[in-house]
């Protein structure tokens, strides 16, 4: 899933070229179509937030 | 010749005293009689030693004391005094017994003016950085909007973490961002060297910004974050740095060149992330507006469509007048060229039994009966 910050900068963008831009039906379907689905997603992300923190302690860096 | 001299007798109480005695006994004199007190004066002759040893003398118009200040007392002062620094000090008059010189031990040393020897090194420091262009507005970095993993260079048992993984929870809380402490020791032996190691570990970590900090403290708490070398490795770190070292009153050198100050790790961790209440507003803000957009744009389209009808019904209107008044004109001339019209006129028409017209002479013989027509009607005839 893209991160949080990318989701919101295109889907911004979106909603500008639906509002702004001279679009036929279909391209400005499909816009939206891809904004609602971002839309998800990143409502998705803000919900599913569950507190947890990660230690990175003397000299280790994030395990992975 | 007399009896030689007796140097074992020189060391009791009836004979001459060694050097070593005197120079102890006037020590245990001057101790006793001269307790620990303040002084002050003027430096002068400083000089540090490898040893870590500091040697100047304190004077006046008058005098002078020869001064010793150990390492271990003088370690906890951010700077040596400079020549000529008007100072109190904190000492215990003595006698250096090598030399046999009256000497004082200083334990306290603290400028006359304003804001004393942390001020001078403050202002040393400062003027480093400067130099080299690290405190220039335009060195500052942008926070990301939406961090996803937010160093914290702090001690891993202080208030300043617990307080940054207080409001991260609140705000902006994991999988959202994840928080990474990067464990650093913040005050006494060390802690210097410590913090810069955790600020240059921050590259290989994958984080998006640091929070570096610790809660409130004592100036002399606070003094690894007003060390020059700490600053530098602010200003090298590889994300944007908060500073966030809880003393609202004292800028620190580490705020100058952090490329945001917060006045507590509360408020840093309130600047490195948005709130995720305001965000969700914002996110259904945006589905308004896509939602709005689109009827927007399929409004257009059917605007368009009744446009496009009007028109097309518009012309057709145009094309049926025109034809009607083409029908008229014609229906005009075609009438005028009615033979009604002609008998409307006086004319007549003259047709035998069988509706043929009668147009010659000779078609008229005397007693022929025929049917003549006018205007307004038919008239039966017969020629005389």
């Amino acid at each position: 899933m893209p991160e949080f910050g990318e989701q919101l900068e295109r889907l911004e963008a979106i909603v500008r070229q639906l509002e702004a831009e001279d679009l036929d039906l279909d391209a400005a379907l499909k816009l939206f179509e891809e904004g609602i689905e971002r839309l998800r997603a990143a409502r998705e992300q803000l919900t599913a937030a569950e507190v947890k923190v990660k230690k990175a302690l003397k000299g280790d860096g994030p395990s992975r | 010749m007399g009896t030689p001299l007796d140097l074992f007798a020189a060391a009791s109480a009836e004979g001459a005293w060694t050097v070593t005695e005197v120079t102890r006994r006037a020590r245990v004199v001057i101790e006793a009689g001269l307790p620990a007190l303040w002084i002050r004066g003027e430096v002068t002759g400083f000089k540090a030693w490898r040893s870590g040893h500091w040697y100047f003398s304190l004077r006046d118009r008058f005098s002078q004391i020869r001064c010793v200040m150990f390492s271990t007392d003088n370690r906890r002062l951010p700077a040596p005094p400079t020549e000529g620094m008007q100072v109190f000090a904190f000492a215990q008059p003595s006698i250096y017994e090598d030399k046999g010189e009256f000497q004082l031990t200083i334990k306290e040393l603290l400028s006359t003016e304003q804001g004393g020897l942390w001020k001078l090194a403050f202002e040393k420091a400062r003027a480093a950085l400067l130099k080299d262009g690290l405190l220039d507005p335009a060195r500052k970095r942008r926070l990301p909007p939406f961090p996803r993993r937010i160093a914290v260079v702090t001690s891993p048992d202080g208030a300043a973490l617990r307080d940054i993984e207080a409001v991260i929870a609140r705000r902006w809380p994991p999988p959202l961002a994840e928080l990474v402490l990067v464990a650093a020791k913040v005050q006494g032996d060390g802690a210097e060297a410590s913090v810069c190691a955790a600020l240059a570990r921050l590259g290989k970590l994958d984080v998006d910004v640091a929070i570096v900090g610790r809660g409130g403290g004592s100036a002399e708490d606070l003094w690894t974050f007003n060390s020059e070398r700490v600053a530098r490795a602010v200003a090298a770190a590889s994300v944007p740095v908060i500073s966030a070292v809880g003393h609202e009153t004292d800028v620190t050198l580490c705020d100058l060149v952090a490329d945001l100050r917060a006045p507590t790790p509360s408020a840093a961790a309130e600047a490195a992330t948005p709130d995720r209440a305001e965000v969700l507003v914002h996110l259904e803000h945006l589905a308004e507006r896509l939602a709005r957009g689109l009827s927007l744009r399929s409004q257009r389209v059917v605007d368009r469509l009744d446009r496009a009808g009007d028109r097309l019904s518009g012309a057709m209107q145009w094309r049926l007048e025109e034809s009607g008044a083409l029908l008229t004109a014609h229906g005009a001339r075609l009438d005028a060229l009615s033979p009604l019209k002609v008998l409307a006129r006086g004319y007549a028409v003259a047709r035998d039994e069988g509706g043929a017209v009668l147009k010659r002479v000779k078609q008229f013989p005397a007693g022929r009966e025929f049917r003549l027509r006018v205007t307004d009607g038919e008239i039966d005839a017969r020629v005389r």
